[in-house]
């Protein structure tokens, strides 16, 4: 999660701030264009870095939102008089996010490396589209003969074209976006999108839709580009197709790792050695003829070596030292409020296939709430499938899965998860980088899991639930650990902790045993024999003597088929299932 | 319909050219899991080879006998000095070394051959053309062209399917820890694929140089279509490669003829298309 930036890093912003709010006074007017491009070009990749280094989401496609924004300028500039500046730069942010919607649309169905295609191609296509066609004269470029102005009753108060104030306009509207995309990733919005990065499969079993998740950050990092491109028009009062060149989005990417990506102040730091570099280099009087003639290879070489040597980029060096602090909370004893009453599970002849393979076959099963019911049966018996089909992490084939008697079967993962049933993985599954309380907050962000929430409106609420639910698991003293430097065990009990506070009241737990010493596994136990007072817990498990310990029901598979399904004593009689899977556990005949 | 038909063979010709370079990059994805942006790159180094090696060898068929062994042996060398650091690394940071590579590859291109499109001379046996239909010629060249294509495209899905080192690489994309644990050195293998992906893509710059030229920003273009391709036929795989390049070749074709201006556009509309029926691509898997 975004960490505030540490002193020393506050210092050097600060340091830099006070720089560039000097600098007019003591440049000429090529020295104040080149900040005001830097500046210009800091917002880019500030909003590119919200996206890319929170989100997680790698967009090779930024630059179209910055040139669609300097293009609105000019689709609202006229050569009879200047624009309305607010309008202008609203027609930027407001054109960019328009079109960040219509890409992302398409680009956030995919993830990883076909993210990155989609997005360079989205790009490459808003670059054609001007470069190929006869909007604003294509490729030959347009330009604005008249800057935007703010003009009230015939008083210009603020001149584009005045490049001392429109250098102290970029410098504000850094400022603000950087603060106010500062502001939003600390909200419970900021909070799904960094999910995003850290486990979107998580975020999904928890009850978020992952797609308009991406699509919200989407937007908010393209809208932001796009004023970046507004205020860049304005500059040199030109547009070019070259704005939207997938180059642009590959040294926006470049300068935001440089600096250091998912911190939003360290791309500056990289947008600002990078054109420093590009700059240097390009000079003769500075470097030679040969390196400036040559100023390409240097740059290059350049990050090369960048990139193999420094995977933090320039921020890490001004990290803060990891706090290590135990805080210990008044646990409250009692469950928290959005804790619902528990549903009934069940399902009607429900079946999975894989090719010609039955995974699950024609299986009908119900699970009572306030029990805790096992699943077992040897390996390839269907276990995880079945529970995939209940979770709605696979599309059954056909049949019928039931919370409290409503057919869930074909919904999405994260719409079957706001009924109420949440999951557990086979190989833990949690947010990495968060700490446990973030972990436990997302999760309870859960209960009102809609993507565009600025305010933490339920803040106190979330904190009881979190702190309930890490005294349940046994957590409580290690709420500020970094959740993806526990152990094995602890993991998994934190899984179990972000169940209970996202307030599902259906628990399916693949393997919750697993990897789990003698001890970690007797608190387990005893934890689920405690949960099961309020909700219906399903769990498939190896461990035959915990199964027998925690079980009121067992159901056994085999060969995707329902073969048993009753209480462990009942199941225990039963020839068939003595025969093939219980082995030791069978009461003894001889004995008998 | 002389026109259709010159329109299919132009299609068809761009999509195994496409093809060449797009099966590399999938290649280069699919079993070392690395984004390779330098693709494009080799694309635009072996067209700007084409000249120089034509010009010393007197035949473009001579250039490519000697391009691509020239390209693996590149190839190879950039692994070996730095793809094979990427390995472990997560996307951003390929994207990013692989973008750098651009930068330099095109410096050195502009520092040897300088910043003008310059033209590769077509073998005087194969320059003329042949009549198909009664008002239609078409050049011998983009014929043999066409073949020589197909001929390599035969000889690359032979190796995978039925080699004993296509049977590795096929392992090795599905299960990498398993081969190194048979006792099969992956980093070789690793860079033998890198370099067949190089090869495969300065291949197609050789064979294209005498229709389209070299030029600067020739490689970006490529690279760029690639990954459309890529995308419309699932990441990894070769047969996915190979019916994109087509389609996309063909959909080229005939934008160009029917909706000029928009035949860029149409490129990417259709892989929009294609990922809003099957988001990872025609044979990706899921």
């Amino acid at each position: 999660m975004l960490k505030a930036p540490s002193p020393r890093a506050l210092v050097l912003l600060a340091c830099l701030l006070a720089l560039f709010v000097a600098l007019p006074f003591f440049v000429g007017p090529y020295g104040l264009k080149f900040a005001t491009r830097l500046i210009v070009i800091s917002i880019f990749v500030v909003s590119l870095d919200f996206l890319l280094g929170l989100g997680g989401l790698v967009s090779f496609g930024h630059a179209a939102f910055f040139g669609v924004g300097a293009y609105a300028v000019y689709f609202i500039s006229s050569d009879e008089g200047a624009a309305n500046a607010f309008l202008a730069l609203g027609a930027g942010v407001g054109l960019a996010a328009v079109c960040a919607l219509a890409i992302g649309a398409f680009a956030c169905l995919t993830r990883g490396f076909y993210f990155i295609m989609v997005t360079l191609a989205a790009g490459q296509m808003m670059f054609s589209l001007f470069h190929d066609t006869d909007i604003a004269k294509g490729s030959d470029g347009a330009y604005i003969n008249i800057k935007p102005d703010v003009t009230i009753a015939g008083h210009t108060l603020l001149d584009f074209d005045d490049r001392r104030s429109f250098f102290y306009v970029c410098l504000f509207f850094l400022i603000v976006a950087l603060l106010a995309l500062f502001w939003l990733a600390r909200t419970p919005f900021g909070r799904i999108v960094q999910g995003l990065k850290a486990n979107d499969a998580r975020l999904s079993a928890l009850g978020y839709d992952v797609y308009r998740a991406k699509l919200a950050a989407f937007v908010v990092s393209g809208a932001v580009a796009g004023l970046a491109g507004a205020l860049f028009a304005c500059i040199d009062g030109f547009v070019t197709p070259d704005l939207f060149a997938w180059r642009q989005s590959g040294l926006a990417i470049m300068m935001v790792v440089l600096g250091g990506a998912g911190t939003l102040f360290g791309p500056i730091l990289g947008a600002l050695a990078y054109i420093s570099l590009e700059e240097a280099l390009k000079t003769a009087s500075l470097v030679g003829d040969f390196v400036s003639a040559h100023w390409r290879l240097g740059t290059g070489l350049t990050l090369v070596i960048a990139v193999l040597l420094s995977p933090d980029g320039l921020a890490g060096f001004l990290r803060a030292a990891p706090r290590v602090s135990r805080r210990t909370r008044a646990a409250p004893s009692r469950p928290p409020a959005a804790a619902r009453k528990a549903s009934t599970l069940a399902t009607r002849t429900l079946s999975k296939t894989f090719g010609g393979l039955r995974a699950v076959d024609d299986v009908t099963v119900s699970f009572a709430p306030d029990l805790v019911h096992a699943i077992i049966g040897p390996n390839g018996a269907g276990k995880t499938t079945f529970t995939n089909l209940l979770s709605g992490a696979l599309k059954p084939s056909a049949g019928e899965v039931l919370v409290d008697g409503k057919n869930v079967a074909g919904m999405p993962a994260h719409t079957i998860a706001r009924r109420g049933v949440g999951r557990s993985f086979q190989r833990t599954n949690i947010f990495g980088a968060f700490t446990v309380e973030e972990n436990c907050r997302l999760a309870a962000q859960a209960a009102h899991p809609a993507i565009l929430r600025f305010v933490d409106a339920r803040r106190s609420e979330d904190d009881a639930t979190i702190a309930y639910a890490l005294d349940v698991v046994g957590l409580s003293d290690r709420a500020d650990a970094l959740a993806g430097a526990m152990s094995n065990g602890e993991q998994r009990q934190l899984e179990i902790a972000m169940l209970i506070a996202s307030g599902g009241s259906i628990l399916v737990l693949d393997e919750p045993l697993a990897g789990m010493g003698p001890e970690e596994t007797r608190r387990v136990v005893d934890l689920l024999r405690d949960l099961r007072r309020n909700h219906t817990i399903v769990l498939i498990e190896h461990d035959m003597d915990a199964v027998f310990a925690v079980a009121d029901t067992l159901t056994v598979l085999a060969l995707g088929r329902l073969i048993a399904h009753g209480s462990p004593d009942e199941v225990r009689r039963n020839g068939e299932v003595i025969s093939a899977y219980l082995g030791g556990h069978a009461p003894q005949e001889a004995g008998a | 319909m002389s026109l259709i038909l010159l329109q299919i063979l132009n299609g068809l010709q761009y999509g195994l050219l496409l093809f060449l370079a797009a099966s590399g990059l999938t290649l280069v994805f699919g079993i070392l899991g690395i984004i390779n942006l330098a693709h494009g790159a080799f694309y635009m180094l072996g067209a700007y080879a084409a000249l120089t090696l034509t010009a010393r060898l007197g035949d473009i068929f001579l250039a490519l006998a000697a391009g691509i062994p020239l390209a693996f042996a590149f190839g190879a060398a950039i692994e070996w000095l730095f793809i094979r650091h990427l390995y472990k690394r997560d996307h951003l940071q390929q994207v990013l070394l692989t973008f750098a590579l651009i930068l330099v590859f095109n410096e050195i291109q502009q520092t040897v051959w300088g910043n003008y499109p310059l033209s590769i001379p077509m073998p005087s046996y194969l320059s003329s053309s042949i009549s198909l239909t009664a008002d239609l010629g078409y050049p011998v060249y983009r014929l043999a062209l066409m073949a020589i294509c197909i001929v390599l495209a035969l000889v690359m899905m032979f190796v995978i399917q039925n080699t004993r080192a296509g049977r590795l690489i096929r392992a090795a994309e599905s299960n990498p820890e398993m081969v190194e644990a048979l006792g099969f050195d992956s980093r070789i293998l690793f860079r033998i694929v890198f370099a067949t992906g190089a090869a495969l893509a300065a291949a197609a710059g050789i064979l294209a140089a005498p229709v389209e030229s070299a030029y600067p920003g020739i490689g970006d273009r490529v690279l760029i279509i690639s990954f459309v391709v890529v995308v419309i036929g699932g990441i990894g795989s070769i047969r996915g490669a190979f019916l994109g390049s087509l389609l996309i070749g063909l959909a080229d074709a005939f934008g160009k003829v029917f909706v000029p201006k928009f035949s860029s556009v149409l490129i990417y509309a259709l892989m929009a298309l294609v990922l809003v029926l099957r988001p990872s691509g025609l044979f990706g898997r899921q």
